[in-house]
């Protein structure tokens, strides 16, 4: 790559008090690509998000977005920047409607005409969060719930879409169904960093990917590399 | 029948006041979790404000004895303007005793203790200034509106207590069409479900928290501003026992809830005026009691939901 990455980790290092969650990492996302961060649970990825919108502070390395460190951050001010994170686990506000919700997602926008291009731009994605826009977030079913966070977090016309373990949860289905809007969205043009437990789903939309393993990056390469690869084959393919 | 009618206007009068109060310690509780015990003393700041901008005197006791406002203003300008100011030192409390541990993610007990310490420190500054004697707010406030509106068959209302509920009514009704329409309202939401969503998706969760503080002691500042126009300020620590009022109401109605602040208001406030003459003295008790039934029955309150969450 010779451009600029949009985002890039330099040896970046995330803590829990005593105990390290990320050590050594180094990472890199180019405009316009879809990124895969991959590993068992508890490898870090979560972590490594967390660090990126500045839930979490960076022990150690930097982080930078357009070659500007980001460690004097607050999270609000990431997302002014243009990184939209969609949390692990929806977290969709339940006592606000649908509508109510997406609405948020442009809180820190004030052009009302393009907020509204987005608010249909969403709807036509996903023409179940249309029909229930008047509902509750609470009532909505696990699928919907993750279509509304993914929504949300597009109503920030984000630069950088941090996506955690959007299938957790997801019927087979949903699964192909989600996988598909986000191949869009960055056939479209959104730059995405997609953290998957669900690597065969990952690796079919994204173009590179990184494998962490105890917070160590134990392996990278493009999605045809990795989807090769023999060791990430036996350990999350299921492949002997 | 009609002495049953008479003690429900003063009670509904009193309950307001109480729902007032109870809604303001609400939104606090439901952006950061935790109670502001500093509001009592915000809610008296209120009443004095009220007293100094209608032009009264500073008595004999205090260090600004014999001072007195320069203007004397008209009741309803000097309302709003007394509530602005409680609002001020409702920001003053957050930024002293809330924000430092805040960014310290400290125990909620703590806040308790400091929010009480800025409490105790208002409340001794206002005498330190004022001293610690009663005042009295001007008598002819109300100019030519009579003082006591007939209502019929012997019913009657106080022009405050009418003045009390309207504004208390009006409050409520502003706070909740802002709490569900504007975006505001909705960020302030946001927060108080999931604050590091609303994090997430840009909210300045500190300023929606100082928002919060400034809307709840406004509420106060005007509340005690009403409330001594109707019984006179007995002394610094005139806000404390509506302090105490306020928080049974706060369990009553269910944590975090507004409509159940409003509900718990206006029904310990009827249930104090059904309280006979001649037991009077034991009034805050029934408030008390009504506390202790309801933590025995429904722990959650009147309106407040169990914990629930789908998986």
């Amino acid at each position: 790559m010779t451009a600029t990455p949009l985002l890039e980790l330099k040896q970046l290092g995330v803590r829990y008090g005593n105990i390290w969650a990320v050590r050594q990492l180094n990472l890199s996302i180019a405009s316009g690509e879809c990124v895969a961060l991959l590993g068992s649970n508890g490898a870090g990825k979560s972590s490594t998000l967390r660090a990126i919108s500045r839930l979490l502070p960076a022990a150690e390395g930097q982080i930078l977005w357009a070659n500007k460190c980001l460690s004097s951050f607050r999270t609000e001010s990431t997302v002014r920047l243009g990184i939209s994170h969609c949390p692990e686990g929806r977290r969709v506000l339940a006592k606000q409607t649908v509508l109510a919700n997406l609405e948020l997602g442009a809180w820190l926008r004030r052009n009302k005409k393009a907020i509204k291009i987005d608010l249909d731009y969403c709807y036509q994605l996903f023409p179940r969060l249309a029909e229930r826009r008047l509902q509750l977030a609470g009532s909505l079913s696990g699928g919907e719930q993750q279509m509304l966070a993914i929504a949300r977090a597009l109503m920030a016309k984000p630069n950088l879409l941090l996506l955690d373990e959007p299938s957790l949860g997801l019927a087979p289905l949903l699964v192909d169904e989600l996988m598909q809007c986000l191949a869009k969205l960055n056939k479209d043009g959104l730059t995405m960093l997609l953290v998957e437990q669900n690597v065969y789903a990952a690796l079919a939309i994204a173009q590179r990917g990184y494998v962490l393993e105890a917070g160590e990056l134990v392996l990278e390469g493009t999605a045809q590399e990795l989807r090769k690869n023999s060791n990430l084959r036996r350990s999350y393919l299921g492949d002997e | 029948m009609d002495g049953l009618l008479q003690l429900l206007i003063n009670g509904i009068s009193i309950g307001a006041t109480y729902a007032l109060f109870a809604l303001g310690y609400t939104l606090v509780f439901s952006v950061l979790g935790v109670i502001n015990f500093a509001h009592g003393a915000v809610f008296t700041c209120g009443a004095y404000f009220t007293y100094l901008l209608l032009g009264g005197a500073v008595g004999s006791n205090g260090m600004l004895a014999g001072m007195h406002f320069p203007l004397a203003l008209p009741l309803l300008v000097a309302l709003p303007l007394a509530g602005i100011g409680a609002a001020a030192m409702g920001l003053l409390v957050e930024a002293v005793a809330f924000k430092p541990l805040r960014r310290r993610g400290a125990e909620p007990l703590l806040y308790l203790i400091t929010s009480l310490g800025a409490g105790v420190i208002l409340v001794n500054l206002i005498q330190l200034l004022m001293g610690a004697e009663a005042y009295a707010l001007p008598g002819n406030l109300l100019g030519r509106w009579p003082a006591v509106l007939a209502l019929g068959h012997g019913v009657q209302i106080r022009t405050v207590q009418l003045l009390l509920l309207i504004v208390a009514g009006i409050a409520m009704l502003i706070l909740s069409l802002w709490l569900n329409r504007s975006s505001y309202g909705k960020a302030l939401q946001a927060v108080a479900e999931d604050g590091t969503t609303a994090r997430l998706l840009g909210i300045n969760s500190g300023a929606i928290i100082q928002l919060a503080f400034a809307i709840a002691s406004f509420l106060a500042g005007i509340s005690g501003g009403l409330v001594a126009l109707s019984v006179n300020i007995g002394g610094p620590y005139f806000g404390i026992g509506y302090g105490l009022k306020g928080l049974g109401v706060l369990v009553l109605g269910g944590l975090g809830s507004a409509p159940g602040a409003v509900l718990g208001g206006l029904i310990i406030g009827i249930a104090e005026a059904l309280v006979p003459a001649k037991l009077s003295a034991y009034k805050d008790a029934v408030a008390f009691a009504f506390l202790f039934l309801m933590l025995i029955l429904r722990p959650q309150g009147l309106l407040g939901k169990p914990p629930m969450e789908k998986v």
